[in-house]
């Protein structure tokens, strides 16, 4: 077979954590490798060297055999490398196909053509079957569709080498076949690509090999066409886990929630219209729907994030239609943010920083922060969650991307709030953490609150959720109990249809 | 990749500063003096001279430059650009200088008031700023630098007309009665802002460190949505600080009207460009409360220094303000080299 690009003996250390501790990976062209690993393992970092983001400290890169010296994305791109990070990397006030076409525009008298860019890119959403509307302005977009801009982005330069960090993180089932597909063909056409997921139905399903990273060292290789998903799991943990767990019901007890008649304007299609539901302490609701219908526009409504046009909203008796968001979450919520790198933390403020928000008034008197009582509920909280960190001084964007997530996590549900909303909680962790939170989650439900889940995975939605709401189009067009919920029902009610 | 973030921090502005010396050297060489022996003029200018005066006037200078300073980066932390530091420490001068004639004769309580009045003025005046970005929209880098100019207009008017001191040639207010003047430190020409400067300093860092408020005003500049999905209201926070920026900026005026002229002269806080020559020590040390004192107490002896280097090596000051500017472009460039997100 044809080597793509070969990772010699990669080394990269920050501060005190060894990220990289000497990598050997070879990709060949025609293959689809999936690179796994628990959160922390590396290979985000592994990635962005190869990309040319991060310098190695030590190591070599060789694409089509010959040593290459990559100091910055722009070489990598020369060399016929493309990716999509983990982080989304948009330019939030341009429009999403001023993104697509950046650097690569059409150009018409020197200037961008934007015609001409809309139309491509309408062109190349309809062949990949990935949605968008190229004149909307990205920082609109919830981050389900601006994951498919970051695919499209890549697909548009035609790169011969594709890395996707993490790109099913906010994919709805469908769209994640319609992206294998994309993979499929693109592997048909002898592109070499690299994908890390978290997800080991999506290794099975389409790649040709996993490569397990752990501790910042390739551990295993192993061709997908002859192991099974619980191989990889060990390999990746280090021993033996269970992947079928069964989730009880829960005992819903009196309503902590109620929603009536809640309006609210989004953006473009992301309007929320006329919508009512309750909760009951002890239950999880989920809530299912394709990215773009309304779902955001529904939770930053609910926390106060946004204005509501008409609706009442009642938090465990409490009428906090007309409150703020400090009110709503003095009612009794909290809220787990699907866009973690802006809205779930302060990307440059300490881990503690970021971890003791909101629980920082119960440890303070008379206006000053009782400093040891936060140093220790901040331990006590990485321990718990078992935060990958070096320090608590550190900032929150050099961690992981699944240990952002459990900071996230692990303040959000430390409020021990009746009502939590979480939003795509297991985004981007890895599968014990995601066994974890899960079970964080109904702990929580069964100390006697009420969860909303909203989720991309339908799979996460019907192992968790009590009862599902479907939402299409702003609507609420569903409202079943898990036990008489069917995925293929599910579906169609997503797409807008009336299951007959 | 780069050296990690703390190290950073100190070695641009050092780079800077070297790059600088370079190019002043050169500039000085061509106007056909010795750089070394300017430098040393510079340094004695700044440091040294006659019963250490030369450092006793660069302190009173760092006092002012710091205070602006500090007020500018109480509010930049926080995420506000309140660049009108220069009108709130006008409209705090004049007030100052105002109140002390109707407070004359006020036993124990005239002085505090005095400087409350002072500081109230310069709060609210900025505070104006912040609400026309709270409630129109504009923002407060553009209302706090528009509002700079009736406040200088407004206070040259007062000194120049119903508040004239008729016996002075100048356009001044009448002289601070003497039981509201600020006496300077006990043996020196150090005016009393020095101290009541580094108290705020010391005070400010606890506030951001140890201060519930603090906490929420820093987050809140790191990253405000954030801040408001964790159910901090960034707006009334704004409010807070933008007022408080200005009520330093006011009570810094009142400092030096009481101080230092003992009357508002007019253009006395402005021509010696206090809070421009603050702003830029924001700039360059950073919001953090050491690096911010540092610079501003360099920038300070670089503009005291620069007037003896004029007298004795007859090098003009001018080279100073070239320093100064070829410092900042430094620092800005490398702030926006680093502006571009590196994590995946
Ligand atoms: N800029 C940085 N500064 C300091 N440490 C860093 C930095 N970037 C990454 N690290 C550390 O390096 C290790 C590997 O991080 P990396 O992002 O590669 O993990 P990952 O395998 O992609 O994990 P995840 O699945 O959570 O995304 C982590 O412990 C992380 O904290
Ligand atoms: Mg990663």
């Amino acid at each position: 077979m044809n080597n793509a690009v070969t990772l010699r003996g990669i080394v990269k250390q920050f501060d005190s954590v060894t990220a990289n501790a000497g990598v050997d990976l070879a990709i060949d062209v025609g293959e689809i490798v999936a690179l796994v690993g628990e959160n922390g393992a590396g290979k985000s970092t592994l990635m962005n060297i190869l990309y040319g983001l991060i310098e190695p400290d030590a190591g070599d890169i060789l694409v089509r055999g010959t040593r290459v010296r990559f100091t910055s994305p722009l070489d990598a791109i020369r060399a016929g490398l493309g990716m999509v990070h983990q982080h989304f990397m948009l330019f939030p006030s341009l429009s999403v196909a001023e993104n697509i076409v950046f650097a690569a525009e059409p150009k018409k008298r020197g200037l961008l053509d934007r015609v001409a860019a809309e139309h491509a890119v309408r062109q190349l959403a309809g062949r990949y079957g990935l949605n968008v509307d190229p004149a909307a302005r990205v920082a609109d977009l919830p981050v389900g569709i601006r994951q498919r801009v970051e695919i499209l982005k890549l697909l548009y330069r035609s790169a011969d080498v594709l890395i996707f960090d993490e790109p099913t993180a906010v994919l709805t089932p469908k769209e994640r076949l319609g992206f294998f597909d994309v993979l499929a063909r693109l592997r048909d056409q002898d592109k070499a690509i690299i994908f890390i997921t978290h997800k080991l139905d999506e290794v099975m399903a389409i790649s040709d090999r996993a490569v397990v990273m752990r501790d910042g060292v390739v551990t295993a290789q192993l061709e997908t066409a002859t192991t099974s998903p619980r191989a990889i799991a060990s390999a990746m943990v280090g021993h033996d886990i269970d992947l079928t767990s069964r989730v009880p019901t829960g005992h819903p007890g009196q309503t902590v929630l109620v929603v009536e008649g809640l309006s609210a304007l989004g953006h473009g299609a992301h309007s929320v219209r006329d919508v009512s539901f309750s909760m009951r302490a002890g239950e999880i609701v989920g809530i299912a729907g394709v990215a773009g219908n309304g779902q955001n526009t529904l939770i930053e409504a609910l926390i106060g994030l946004r204005p509501i046009d008409t609706g009442r909203i009642e938090v465990s008796g409490q009428d906090v239609t007309g409150a703020g968001v400090a009110g709503r979450r003095r009612a009794g919520m909290a809220y787990i943010p699907e866009d973690r790198q802006s809205v779930g933390l302060a990307d440059a403020a300490s881990v503690q920083d970021n971890l003791v928000m909101g629980h920082h008034g119960q440890r303070s008197q008379g206006g000053f922060l009782r400093l040891r009582a936060l140093a220790a509920f901040c331990r006590r909280l990485v321990e718990r969650f078992a935060v990958k960190i070096t320090d608590s001084r550190q900032p929150a964007s050099a961690l992981s991307g699944g240990n952002q997530q459990r900071l996230v996590v692990a303040r959000e549900l430390a409020k021990n709030a009746p009502v939590l909303i979480a939003e795509q909680p297991t985004r981007g962790v890895d599968i014990s953490a995601v066994e974890f939170i899960h079970t964080e989650l109904i702990c929580h439900r069964d100390a006697g609150n009420a969860v909303l889940l909203v989720s991309a995975d339908l799979a996460e939605i019907l192992s968790l959720a009590d009862r599902i709401l479907v939402m299409y189009e702003g609507r609420i067009v569903a409202d079943i109990a898990r036990a008489r919920a069917n995925e293929a029902e599910i579906g169609l009610l997503m797409a807008g249809q009336r299951p007959t | 990749m780069s050296p990690p973030v703390s190290i950073w921090r100190w070695l641009a502005p050092m780079f800077a500063v070297t790059v600088t010396l370079i190019v002043a050297s050169l500039l000085i060489i061509a106007l056909g003096k010795n750089p070394l022996v300017a430098f040393a003029a510079l340094v004695d200018g700044a440091l040294a001279g006659p019963g250490l005066g030369n450092l006793q006037a660069t302190i009173n200078r760092s006092a002012m430059i710091v205070g602006a300073a500090l007020a500018a980066g109480l509010a930049l932390r926080s995420g506000f650009l309140n660049i009108g530091i220069e009108g709130q420490m006008v409209v705090g001068g004049v007030t100052a200088a105002i109140t002390a004639q109707w407070l004359a004769g006020v036993p124990v309580l005239g002085l505090p008031a005095v400087l409350l009045c002072a500081a109230l003025a310069g709060g609210l005046w900025a505070l104006c700023a912040g609400l026309m970005q709270l409630r129109l929209g504009i923002p407060l880098l553009i209302s706090s630098l528009i509002l700079n100019y009736p406040a200088i207009y407004l206070a040259s008017w007062l000194v120049g007309h119903p508040f004239r001191d008729v016996t002075s040639g100048m356009a001044a207010s009448p002289r601070v009665p003497a039981e509201l003047r600020l006496s300077p430190v006990a043996g020196t020409e150090i005016y009393l802002s020095a101290p009541i400067v580094l108290v705020l300093a010391v005070v400010m860092a606890l506030f951001f460190r140890r201060m519930t408020l603090g906490y929420a005003a820093r987050m809140a500049g790191m990253s405000p949505r954030f801040a408001r999905a964790s159910g901090i209201s960034v707006d009334r926070l704004g409010a807070y600080v933008v007022f408080a920026s200005g009520a330093i900026a006011g009570l810094l005026g009142a400092l030096a009207v009481l101080g230092e002229h003992h009357r508002y002269i007019d253009g006395m806080l402005v021509r010696p460009l206090y809070a421009w020559t603050g702003l830029m020590a924001v700039l360059l040390g950073g919001t953090g409360i050491p690096g911010l004192v540092a610079a501003g107490g360099f920038f300070a002896a670089l503009s005291t220094g620069a007037m003896g280097m004029e007298r004795a090596a007859d090098v003009p000051r001018e080279i100073s303000r070239v320093l100064l500017a070829c410092i900042i472009l430094l620092v800005a460039a490398r702030g926006s080299a680093r502006l571009g997100g590196d994590k995946g």
